[in-house]
């Protein structure tokens, strides 16, 4: 088949149009069309249902009233429904979409089977929305993270395959003897995730463990979900994404080959941290905060890697969006994980533990690091897809400003609160309902904080919206945060 | 990187590395935990739980309690959950070998859970319903001995003295009634007669009175009618709460002749109207039958008690062991919280 007949318009090909290396690229851009823009808009769908249940699942913390009394409205299903709409509706695809765009292009081979990968988003979601639904009508497994039922995992398991087996299957026809860094991560992405969402499934399904290490094995495999399967295709993309704006090579690839392996190693053992202080043998959880410390490795090198790579480049940042996007997700991820050492020591944990301050470290990998990467991957990658540029560069602005301001608002108050919280409920001299009164004006604050990423979404939404529906600016120019007055090396 | 066998290795190898080391191993460590016993073989802990109990856990996953109720203990030397009155010692991974799924939850937004079939006043004092299912052979640990337990319960807290009407009709109030919550006059817990729907019970509050604050009227704390009263209405019992109200686990309906018995006592706001009542439906009365029987207060062999000698050859352990839950058990008046 010859996903060039469908209907939209040809990628730019720019000046350079005889060139060909961009035609290449283009032809490769144009194989990936129908998958990946299939991929983004479910995910952005899913990320609009995502927000709105988020909404409502910060407003009822303050205001329990709202909304009791309708089953399925309930606070402790919203919640699971809107952690598990961000994780497999919104952040697996997204971060499949833009990891199968990337691998297509750095194998330099054109994705084979375009529908079928299509297929197997459709699948997708229809697990994800069947799952959703489970949820709220109370069917839930009630293991965190792990919360749509059997059913569903065998709906989600089945379309991974059809997804992913084409993207490492790409493999196999990449020319070049190069791999780049960013194929080392994604490779690894696509290889870990099936393994740890089957070996969850098993392990707590098919042949169940015993007791406690029911938990053990929950908040191993949401860890490992959020560092080798978000934290992988993230760090990949901007490993992409910033060399390939500002023009220059990355700045060490020893550095970087340091950073992996180290990543790989570290971030997989670091489940544990979430289960201090709990009935466990006591080296579990040691060897996870051991191995939390030694997270640092890594993000002392990839940090290092990109500060490097951009050194004299910053200026770009005021005008293109995918760097500004990126860089912030790359640097979120230093934030990320220098509060996840802190909050995994023993000392600051018995106070942390329980509070809110875990919903804020896990914003902060989900959100500020994973999600703001892909928003800029996806500023860069739609326009080659639909040949189109975004239209309004205002509204680019506004959503970096409004999600940048909005989680960090929403972080700092849940981490205050927390911290608040938990040192409250460590004081017995307090009553309980103490530490909750403490953490609840905090709870308030991140409702606003919620409001800024509602509007942020919703204006990413619409943009995304014009740009599928071929509204787009026709231009061989990228759209620019600000007006560049000098000719720049930015964007393409 | 030169080559793919090295990455795919290593992408295997620290995979696998990190499966085995944070679940194969530890499941092999202490994946295979046996029930206890003395050395009689009696007194087995923990037991399989089944019928309405594990409905009630089934109730407690599709409702997302585990998101902000933990249902864990930690040490005394680590934390104040003992303090609390969360438990006499801390959780073991021997008291969850039954649980699936296990809750031990991330979030305290509400209370620890883990002992909260401990706190209630009494195992007679259960309704019908709930009592029913509500696992005899943990309760037992609080009931043993109730000379000890009265002995260390501390002074009164009036909702002991609220009608327990609707809990149970149709068993007299058991000698041992009071005991957990011991009342100062008889006469009122005289009041609390089967059947009797004695409207407001003596709001004679203590001004210093532990949480929670506005208890007048209500079933004694913690027992299976106050839980249903909390789960319908949690701020008529405190107006801190912030627990949602699962009131689509009741039944709002006309009074068809004689007033259920297992209506709630509801008043204020909150109450239905003339000629209506509010009654359980059977996942509420599961999910309450399953809370009553979150126990944790049995001892084993390798964690202390507190306030308790240590199992191990403990020999005076039988009246130290009683009491310590019973007073754990009766909302703690005796340990005064602010």
């Amino acid at each position: 088949m010859k996903t060039t007949d469908i209907p939209l318009k040809d990628p730019a090909v720019s000046a350079a149009a005889g060139d060909m290396e961009q035609l290449e690229r283009a032809y490769i851009d144009a194989s990936t069309r129908v998958p990946v823009l299939m991929f983004y808009t479910s995910a952005i769908a899913w990320l609009i249902v995502g927000t709105v249940l988020a909404m409502v699942v910060s407003f009822k913390l303050h205001s329990p009233d709202l909304f009791s009394g309708i089953s399925f409205l309930t606070w402790g299903r919203l919640r699971p429904a809107h952690m598990n709409v961000m994780v497999y509706g919104w952040a697996s695809m997204a971060g499949m979409g833009t990891a199968v765009w990337l691998m297509a292009r750095l194998c330099r081979a054109t994705l084979r089977f375009p529908l079928l990968i299509a297929a197997g988003a459709v699948f997708w979601n229809v697990g994800v929305l069947i799952g959703v639904g489970a949820i709220l009508l109370g069917d839930s497994t009630g293991f965190q993270w792990l919360e749509f039922p059997r059913y569903v995992a065998v709906i989600l398991f089945v379309a991974y395959t059809l997804m992913a087996s084409w993207a490492v299957l790409m493999f196999r026809h990449r020319r070049g003897e190069q791999i780049y860094i960013t194929q080392w991560y994604l490779l690894g992405a696509f290889l870990w995730f099936p393994w740890l969402y089957a070996a969850g499934q098993l392990m707590l399904f098919v042949v169940p463990v015993q007791g406690v290490l029911q938990s053990a094995v929950t908040w191993w495999y949401a860890n490992n979900l959020l560092f080798l399967w978000f934290g992988a295709i993230a760090l990949g993309t901007a490993y992409y994404m910033i060399p390939k704006v500002i023009g220059r090579p990355v700045y060490s690839y020893h550095l970087a080959t340091i950073g992996f392996w180290t990543y790989a190693l570290f971030s997989s053992w670091t489940g544990m941290t979430r289960l201090i202080d709990g009935p466990f043998p006591a080296w579990m959880v040691t060897a996870s905060i051991a191995a939390t410390i030694l997270t640092m490795i890594p993000v002392a090198t990839v940090g290092l890697n990109h500060h490097l790579t951009m050194q004299g480049y910053f200026p770009l940042l005021r005008y293109s969006p995918t760097l500004r996007f990126t860089v912030f997700g790359a640097m979120s991820y230093t934030v990320f994980s220098v509060i996840g050492v802190l909050i995994s020591f023993r000392s600051v944990a018995s106070y942390v533990n329980f509070s809110q301050v875990s919903i804020a470290y896990t914003h902060l990998g989900l959100y500020a690091f994973f999600t703001m990467t892909i928003f800029g991957s996806m500023y860069y990658i739609v326009p080659r897809l639909v040949g189109r540029e975004w239209r309004y560069g205002s509204l680019i602005k506004l959503h970096f400003w409004a999600s940048a301001y909005g989680i960090g608002l929403m972080t700092l108050m849940l981490l205050a609160g927390g911290f608040l919280q938990g040192a409250n409920l460590e004081n017995p001299a307090l009553p309980f309902s103490e530490s909750i009164e403490t953490v609840l004006p905090y709870l308030r604050g991140r409702s606003i904080a919620g409001i800024l990423l509602t509007v942020s979404h919703f204006i990413f939404a619409y943009h995304f919206g014009l740009m599928l529906l071929g509204l787009g600016r026709t231009s061989t120019v990228p759209t620019f945060l600000n007006p560049v007055e000098a000719e720049t090396s930015g964007g393409h | 990187m030169k080559g793919l066998a090295p990455l795919f290795l290593g992408i295997f190898g620290t995979f696998a590395f990190s499966w085995i080391g944070l679940t194969v191993i530890p499941t092999w460590q202490i994946g295979h935990l046996s029930p206890e016993s003395d050395e009689e073989g009696t007194d087995i802990y923990p037991r399989p739980q089944s019928g309405m109990f594990k409905q009630g856990e089934h109730v407690y996953a599709a409702n997302g309690c585990v998101y902000c109720h933990t249902q864990q203990v930690r040490a005394d030397y680590i934390a104040d959950d003992i303090e609390r009155k969360w438990g006499t010692r801390r959780s073991t991974p021997r008291d969850y070998i039954f649980d699936r799924p296990v809750f031990l939850g991330k979030m305290r937004m509400g209370q620890d859970l883990a002992n909260i079939g401990a706190r209630a006043p009494a195992p007679e004092e259960s309704p019908a319903p709930a009592g029913a299912a509500s696992p005899a052979p943990q309760g037992a640990a609080v009931s043993s001995s109730p000379a000890e337990a009265s002995a260390t319960a501390g002074p009164p807290s009036s909702p002991a003295a609220s009608p327990a009407s609707a809990a149970s009709p149709n068993a007299s109030p058991p000698p041992g009634q009071g005991i957990g919550v011991a009342s100062p006059s008889p006469g009122e817990l005289a009041n609390t007669t089967p059947g009797g729907s004695s409207p407001v019970a003596p709001s004679a509050q203590s001004p210093g009175a532990p949480w929670p604050i506005e208890t007048a009227g209500l079933p004694p704390m913690y027992s299976a009618a106050w839980h249903h009263v909390h789960l319908y209405a949690p701020r008529s019992i405190n107006r801190d709460s912030n627990m949602p109200a699962y009131r689509f686990l009741y039944e709002k309906r006309r009074i068809a002749g004689e007033r259920s018995a297992e209506a709630l006592q509801l008043s204020g706001p909150d109450a239905p109207p003339e000629g209506w009542e509010v009654v359980p439906t059977y996942d509420a009365k599961c999910v309450v039958a399953y809370l009553m029987g979150l126990n944790q207060s049995h001892s084993l062999k390798d964690v202390r008690s507190v306030g308790a000698a240590p199992a191990i050859g403990g020999a005076p352990a039988p009246a130290a062991q009683g009491a310590s839950p019973a007073a754990a058990a009766g909302g703690s008046p005796a340990a005064p919280k602010k």
